[in-house]
């Protein structure tokens, strides 16, 4: 199928412009920590017989790699939201930021939610996988919005002011560049951020209502209510 | 998202249907797309295949790009599969009166109960 298939350049562009993303240094992680952390995501979603949600990757002997660059917690939380969204509580949030950072957890939840985007779509369509990129030498570039506030809509610290934009929204605004790359996947996954308000807009392929009935149907298989 | 566009384009969402895992709707290539959608997030590859088949084939009988209409359905999955774990892993909630009106949806399409209701 995959030799026949072609992908919209826009959609191609910035799906790839994000994966080589991975192996830069984010503001919280470096690129090698990214890389690897993007390498647990991937066994997640790709396993056959994935550990239980209560059962920590970390708590595993042989699950992470040996001689790790990013810490286990952090694994524990890549491979719990790629493959358990669904179960996620605000207890087992405060537990796992407590161990890696608040906004080092913000990043890990991110850059999950880009590896399992672009490897879904591939997956969906009948594409190869893309390998992950090399990582890229430095060290994270603690890059962070000016104020970071505690929101009411979200269990995490997004952008001052709070709570003016729908959660999804803020959700990664503490971290300027990680939340660039997640909307620029969404604009060209979906529909461009300044057309959302327009209930006849297409590509010309589906239709609006017709991409709305993808959208609920992923969303509620993936027992997600907002 | 469904209802309102649905709605707007002049067309009818049985969220009860839905809520049973079916389509709910009369679009064109709703069951296609249904289909497809509901194959994505599951494990079996070879679930996905054939839906993935059935819906160019059945986007090319009604005159359209079939390929392009799958991709397009496949972006707009992989775009849930992300926003989905945004959602779920920053603990995003809907302020207390969105959530209020929001609750028969929630309810018909089963989702009432969820551990990510917040």
């Amino acid at each position: 199928m995959s030799a026949s298939v072609d992908v919209r350049p826009d959609l191609e562009a910035a799906q790839r412009a994000v994966w080589a993303a991975i192996g830069a240094p984010g503001s919280q992680w470096s690129g090698a920590q990214r890389v690897e952390l993007a390498a647990t995501a991937l066994r997640a979603l790709e396993a056959d017989e994935p550990l239980a949600p209560w059962v920590a990757p970390s708590t595993v002997p042989g699950m992470l790699p040996s001689g790790a660059v990013a810490p286990a917690g952090a694994h524990d939380v890549v491979y719990r939201v790629a493959r358990h969204g669904g179960t996620l509580t605000a207890d087992w949030h405060r537990r796992m930021a407590e161990a890696i950072g608040e906004l080092a957890y913000v990043e890990a939840v991110a850059l999950t939610c880009e590896v399992a985007a672009i490897w879904s779509f591939r997956r969906a369509a009948g594409l190869d996988p893309w390998e992950l990129p090399l990582p890229q030498p430095g060290a994270p570039t603690g890059e962070t919005a000016a104020q970071v506030v505690q929101p009411e809509l979200n269990w995490v610290p997004v952008a001052a002011p709070a709570d003016e934009r729908a959660a999804v929204v803020q959700a990664f605004t503490a971290l300027p560049a990680e939340n660039a790359r997640v909307w620029s996947l969404a604009d060209a996954q979906y529909i461009p951020d300044l057309e959302m308000v327009d209930p006849r807009w297409t590509r010309g392929t589906l239709s609006r209502p017709q991409m709305e009935l993808v959208a609920a149907r992923v969303a509620q298989l993936r027992e997600c209510f907002y | 998202m469904l209802s309102w566009s649905s709605q707007e384009a002049n067309g009818e969402v049985d969220l009860a249907e839905l809520g049973r895992g079916g389509p709910g709707t009369a679009l064109p290539l709703a069951r296609e797309l249904h289909a497809f959608a509901s194959a994505v997030p599951a494990a079996d590859g070879g679930e996905l295949a054939r839906a993935r088949h059935a819906l160019v084939a059945a986007a090319e009988r009604l005159g359209q790009d079939g390929v392009a209409v799958m991709v397009d359905a496949a972006a707009v999955a992989a775009n849930f599969e992300m926003m989905t774990r945004l959602a779920d892993g920053t603990g995003a909630r809907f302020p207390d009166s969105v959530a209020d009106e929001r609750a028969p949806l929630a309810a018909a399409l089963g989702m009432a109960d969820v551990t990510s209701r917040r």
